[in-house]
């Protein structure tokens, strides 16, 4: 019996114990006009970071003279900017010190797409975060890409930034879903079409559009991870009507089954350097997460707690995964997400209410997503490993089906 | 991989402890730093399925519906219902899936059978459990000499609800198999 460590703490309830060692810092916004979206951007990004304590309240001072207004001559730092959307995006910051207005940091951004001008500010915040040294959060520049329903039958894949304030529909009209980035640098995504009589996986380049089809197969497919470099996924198909894992070697689409149970084997993420994989199995009678070696044939549980684990993501050997632990078969019922170490066992509480689901690590492991639902209405939410940060964005009525980061 | 050693060995050290961060040094070094977001430039594309799709038309036409009003199979075949996280077929389905089986026998076009889910739970999961009703319903049909070619499986997950309400009834009618001829 392994020893399982439950360490009961909520991000969202955090105690900030840490908070000397972040950067005071206060915004001003020179823009001709103001555009609280834009200032909620910058605020959501500083926060989110955790490396900033950001004053609540926004200064409005001329871009180019010294600091003037005496609140913010007690912060550290202010950041003074610029945004323009009357021609493309335009976006100018100052970092200043408070104490004295020295000029320690300038950019311009410009984009001609002003529907990006949350990638700008991500930008920026992350050039601000690197110059004083903090810890990467590249993360924040990242497209998330997800699936959503739209009528029965029918969906639409969707790119956004991280926070939803940016967002684009990639495939329109039939049912598309399940969509996975091909590889870190966010060119191509996988994703199964539904359309045809056989499920079938297509890789589409959203800056070309260019569309390959990789395999179909009879009853459902999902591609479920990439390899780092991006020469094999794991899937879920079932050629015999019976869904298992494969691994698929995309130039050669040849294909490896990897396990062989007569219930639900899905989910499969590769663990220990891709020499393993952890997945969601009914094999115990309920869906829990399990870890199997891609040359063995053994199998082992790895998570001991909750009544339905039903989605699982990894990183190096960490996992999140989403846990029911209440024991209502229909309505109101908590999921909650859990952070686990493969290697020690211990396991650690990310969300601690409500119905949280579809865990997905950032690019550097540093940071969670997920979907939190409420009263029928759907968050995106972050949870910063690090700096135990946590940040909701409402994302509407419509339900996600699935998402990548 | 050396970064992604990297990154995991400080997210080791942080994740289970405290974090004890250490404000760092700024050099003040200012000066005009202007760039702009070339990486950010490329334009992304959108496609349109609406004309690709072909296939998959929802509703009954109510034929053999006579003791269920909210059969959403067509071609006369009847749905049958599931209990909530099974796949596989109760003994108050039993009359429905006699009654599909001899439909079946009257035609020998191929039979699309489709599973579906209510939307508890993750969807590949449900995916997987809409496939496994649908093979449920599958392996009855060919036990009972039903030629297995004709038949072709498909699973919704929970993308294709019958109904929308959140009643106990509801998530009832779309934990369901549905069949169809496979046109």
């Amino acid at each position: 019996m392994i020893s399982v460590y439950l360490y009961a703490i909520d991000a969202t309830l955090q105690i900030e114990k840490d908070v000397e060692a972040r950067t005071h810092i206060a915004i001003s916004d020179a823009s001709a006009i103001q555009d609280s979206k834009i200032q909620n951007i910058i605020l959501s990004d500083l926060k989110i970071s955790g490396h900033f304590l950001v004053d609540k309240d926004i200064y409005y001072e001329n871009f180019d003279t010294p600091i003037v207004t005496s609140a913010l001559k007690n912060q550290e730092y202010v950041l003074k900017y610029k945004y323009s959307s009357s021609n493309g995006a335009r976006l100018s910051i100052r970092l200043l010190k408070a104490s004295n207005s020295k000029e320690v940091f300038k950019k311009s951004y410009s984009i001609s797409n002003k529907m990006k001008a949350p990638f700008l500010i991500h930008k920026a915040i992350y050039d601000i975060n690197g110059f004083l040294r903090y810890p990467d959060i590249d993360w924040i520049n990242r497209y998330v890409i997800f699936s959503r329903y739209t009528t029965p039958k029918h969906s639409e894949i969707v790119i956004a930034d991280y926070t939803f304030n940016y967002k684009k529909v990639v495939i329109r009209g039939g049912l598309n879903l399940f969509p996975k980035w091909a590889s870190r640098e966010q060119k191509s995504f996988y994703y199964t079409s539904f359309n045809g009589l056989y499920p079938t996986l297509y890789k589409l380049n959203i800056y070309t559009g260019a569309k390959s089809k990789i395999v179909s197969s009879e009853g459902m497919l999902v591609c479920s991870d990439v390899s780092q470099n991006g020469s094999k996924i794991l899937a879920t198909m079932a050629p015999n009507s019976q869904p298992d894992i494969y691994q698929i070697e995309i130039n050669t689409k040849a294909k490896k089954r990897l396990t062989r149970f007569g219930g639900i084997d899905v989910g499969a993420k590769y663990v220990d350097n891709e020499s393993s994989f952890v997945f969601v199995s009914n094999r115990l009678g309920y869906a829990n997460i399990f870890k199997k070696s891609i040359n063995s044939n053994s199998i082992s549980q790895v998570v001991y707690h909750g009544k339905n684990n039903n989605s699982v993501d990894s990183y190096a050997n960490k996992i999140v995964y989403s846990s029911r632990e209440s024991s209502n078969s229909f309505g109101a019922n908590s999921f909650n997400i859990y952070l686990s170490d493969l290697d020690s066992g211990r396991v650690r509480a990310i969300t601690t209410t409500g119905n949280n689901q579809f865990p997905r690590f950032s690019n550097d492991g540093s940071v969670v997503q997920y979907i939190k639902r409420v009263n029928g209405t759907s968050y995106i939410g972050y949870s910063n490993l690090l700096t135990h940060k946590s940040l909701l964005f409402p994302l509407g009525v419509k339900k996600i089906q699935a998402i990548d980061w | 991989m050396i970064y992604k050693k990297i990154v995991s060995g400080m997210f080791v050290a942080l994740i289970f402890a405290g974090c004890s961060q250490v404000a760092p040094e700024v050099p003040l070094n200012g000066g005009s730093n202007v760039g702009d977001s070339d990486a950010l430039s490329s334009q992304t594309v959108t496609i349109d399925e609406d004309n690709i799709n072909a296939n998959g038309v929802n509703g009954g036409n109510g034929l053999n519906s006579v003791n269920n009003p909210y059969n959403s199979s067509s071609d006369g075949f009847n749905s049958l219902y599931f209990d909530f996280g099974a796949y596989s077929i109760s003994s108050n389905m039993q009359s429905v899936l006699a009654h599909d089986i001899q439909r079946a026998k009257q035609t020998s076009a191929k039979i699309k059978i489709e599973g579906n889910c209510d939307e508890f739970g993750t969807d590949e999961y449900n995916y997987a459990l809409g496939l496994k009703r649908a093979k449920a319903v599958k392996d009855a049909m060919v036990s009972e000499g039903i030629n297995p070619s004709r038949i072709v499986i498909f699973s919704y997950g929970e993308s294709n609800p019958v109904c929308n309400n959140m009643s106990d009834e509801c998530y009832q009618r779309n934990r369901r198999v549905d069949l169809k001829l496979a046109r």
